[in-house]
């Protein structure tokens, strides 16, 4: 211990000595760990499992019943109306549920302000909130189909009412009122893997959770695909017409019930092939919150082409600080010369630069989290679709001083290694 | 004290093989004091370098202090270096931001002293100097012949079996060089060990004896009766 402060001693003393290499060589491997770890915050945000309790038992369900007459498309997400109704009615998972995606603008009935908020809507079923485990704050879920009863989201709760337990007021949209029964408290969940489909993997959770059969009784907006002919004339006329729009979840606690699970949906698809609904082969597909994510590509191969890039820069930048650390201690040699000659063992002098390692890498640490930082804030300035993805947590900051830690010591390493093997001869007169 | 039997040194080039030392035979005994006289390039440094094992040998052997240093790794070597070699450089190599009490320290800490050891053996050498009053001060703050008495206290810490000085005299006027050698004497009248190697021809004559070395071989090897002053009688050539 006592060597090793004294090695601390001598590493200080270097640092203050050759300050202006130093600011030079630290500034280099930190804007190397800094991109790195600014990357790493994306990619680790981006390929979080958001449920990690229950991701394995909750299943995305894909079902063939795309009536479109190409076999080699690829299998549609999103399922019909009617095909929703039937996985919904299944007694085999824990908790299923449907949902699509609307929007409308909001207001506090009994406000003397008109203005409205923009709201964006999960239509779905009861069996949405122990699913996904959305934390109520006040209150609980409707009672009925087609009830004009809504659940909130913390974010609209306070810009409505001003927070608090707003239950049993009312909502305004579209001239209807709509009762507040439930109000969630702030929820996050990244990615927002229920809601992966359409390049909204990193939006925040939804303000307003409705009935589906409400939604579609007040014919909000829907983005529907279809591939028939029938003419649709409005929203709610989509019962029963091949209109693509709506995504189903099941929780299923074990591989029985998995299995049940896929012979149903497998019986459903089949009986409507028969039925000359469907022309492709069976390719019914319950995959659970993880490989739905792997499958929706929510890490994007341009962010794994960028995280070998700044991999790339880091070792760059590696090479550029080892090179520096060369010169410096070719210029300190005599210093190195003299303390083997009175008597260092080689191992003692390497351990001395080990020291200074851990300490350039402890001070590299710190800038190369402030780059991280900066660099990720001009990211999301640059690309807002970022803003979401890049947090820095403690697990980060944690691999942000390994990583300045390790680039220090490998930059040290060469240089060192040389360093121990000068001919003490030639250093001393 | 120290016994080079037949040794060789050469330093290869791609294309040229130089003899810094052939067939080099020397015995120092305990409390001699050695002077290595001997034209530039004749192979006194590469000597004092194999001496103070800084450097290897390509044949012979090698005893210091009765230890065989042929096959010591670097560890053994190190400690050699640390415990029984004190080193007296031409140029003092004191570390020009250390102050004097830390850099005798420097090769006490290798030894894994405790502090209070350290301490003592560091007062203990700066008294013997004659600059105990001066150990915070840099080396910059001290002349050269200050300077030079902290090398050698920095050398005598370390309690060390033999001496060993290139040049100590070099870069110091005739005043300082005197104190030097005084002081340089003091030790040996004590007890210390000491191989100097000086181009001055007095101050070869005034130690006990005068080993002079042309073309890596020595060539002539005076003994003179031990005096300090400049009237030294070659008893035997």
């Amino acid at each position: 211990m006592e060597m090793f402060n004294y090695y601390l001693k001598l590493s200080v003393r270097n640092l203050i000595r050759n300050r202006l290499f130093f600011i030079l060589m630290i500034s280099t491997l930190a804007i190397g760990v800094g991109v790195f770890l600014a990357n790493i915050a994306i990619i680790k945000t981006m390929s979080s499992d958001p449920i990690p309790h229950k991701s394995d038992r909750i299943f995305n369900v894909s079902l063939n019943v795309w009536t479109g007459d190409n076999p080699d498309a690829k299998l549609i997400e999103v399922m019909r109306y009617d095909d929703a109704m039937h996985i919904l009615k299944n007694d085999i998972a824990t908790h299923t549920m449907v949902h699509y995606q609307s929007q409308v603008y909001a207001r506090d009935i009994n406000s003397k302000s008109l203005t409205r908020h923009q709201a964006v809507v999960r239509a779905t079923t009861p069996g949405f909130f122990p699913l996904t485990e959305a934390p109520f704050a006040y209150g609980g879920v409707w009672q009925q189909d087609h009830a004009k009863q809504i659940v909130i989201g913390d974010t609209l709760n306070q810009q409505v009412f001003g927070g608090g337990n707003n239950v049993g007021k009312a909502l305004e949209i579209d001239g209807k009122a709509f009762e507040v029964v439930g109000i969630l408290k702030p929820w996050e969940l990244k990615p927002l893997y229920y809601h992966a489909a359409y390049g909204q993997k990193f939006k925040t959770t939804d303000d307003i959770y409705a009935p589906i059969e409400t939604a579609l009784d007040n014919e909000w907006a829907i983005n529907v695909r279809s591939t028939s002919t029938d003419r649709i004339n409005s929203v709610s006329d989509n019962r029963g017409k091949n209109g693509y729009f709506i995504q189903a979840f099941v929780q299923l606690e074990n591989p029985q019930q998995k299995n049940a699970m896929q012979a149903y949906i497998d019986n459903y698809s089949q009986h409507r092939q028969e039925q000359g609904e469907v022309l492709r082969a069976n390719e019914n597909r319950l995959l659970d919150v993880n490989q739905w994510l792997d499958h929706k590509e929510v890490v994007d191969e341009r962010m794994i082409a960028f995280a070998l890039a700044t991999s790339l820069f880091l070792a760059v930048c590696i090479f550029n600080a080892s090179s520096l650390l060369l010169a410096r201690y070719h210029s300190a040699r005599f210093e190195t010369g003299l303390r083997r000659a009175v008597g260092a063992r080689m191992k003692d002098v390497f351990y001395q630069g080990l020291v200074e390692s851990i300490l350039i890498g402890c001070v590299c640490a710190v800038f190369s989290l402030f780059f991280g930082w900066l660099f990720l804030q001009i990211s999301t300035r640059l690309f807002p679709a970022l803003e979401r993805t890049s947090d820095i947590d403690f697990s980060l900051i944690a691999i942000g001083i390994f990583v300045a830690l390790v680039t220090s010591f490998i930059s040290m390493l060469y240089p060192l290694i040389r360093s121990c093997r000068t001919p003490l001869s030639t250093t001393l007169k | 004290m120290l016994n080079m039997k037949n040794i060789s040194r050469i330093y290869r080039s791609d294309t040229i093989q130089t003899h810094a030392l052939r067939d080099f035979n020397l015995d120092v005994k305990e409390g001699e004091f050695v002077a290595v006289t001997g034209p530039s390039g004749s192979g006194k440094s590469t000597f004092l370098n194999v001496a103070g094992l800084l450097d290897s040998f390509d044949e012979g052997s090698y005893e210091l202090d009765g230890v065989n240093i042929q096959g010591l790794n670097d560890d053994e070597l190190s400690r050699l270096r640390n415990e029984k070699i004190g080193f007296i450089f031409q140029n003092y190599n004191l570390i020009p931001d250390f102050n004097l009490f830390d850099n005798i320290d420097m090769p006490l800490r290798y030894r894994g002293f405790t502090a209070g050891e350290r301490k003592r053996r560091i007062v203990n050498a700066l008294e013997q100097v004659g600059l105990a009053s001066r150990a915070k001060y840099l080396p910059s703050q001290l002349s050269g012949g200050q300077q030079q008495r902290v090398a050698i206290a920095r050398a005598l810490a370390g309690e060390p079996k033999i001496l060993l000085a290139d040049e100590p005299t070099g870069n110091l006027d005739s005043l300082m060089a005197r104190q030097v050698m005084e002081l340089l004497h003091t030790l040996n009248d004590t007890g210390s060990t000491i191989i100097m190697v000086t181009h001055d021809p007095d101050q070869a004559r005034s130690v006990g004896r005068n080993v002079q070395v042309i073309d890596g071989q020595i060539t002539d090897h005076s003994v003179y009766a031990p005096t300090h002053d400049n009237a030294t009688i070659p008893v035997n050539v």
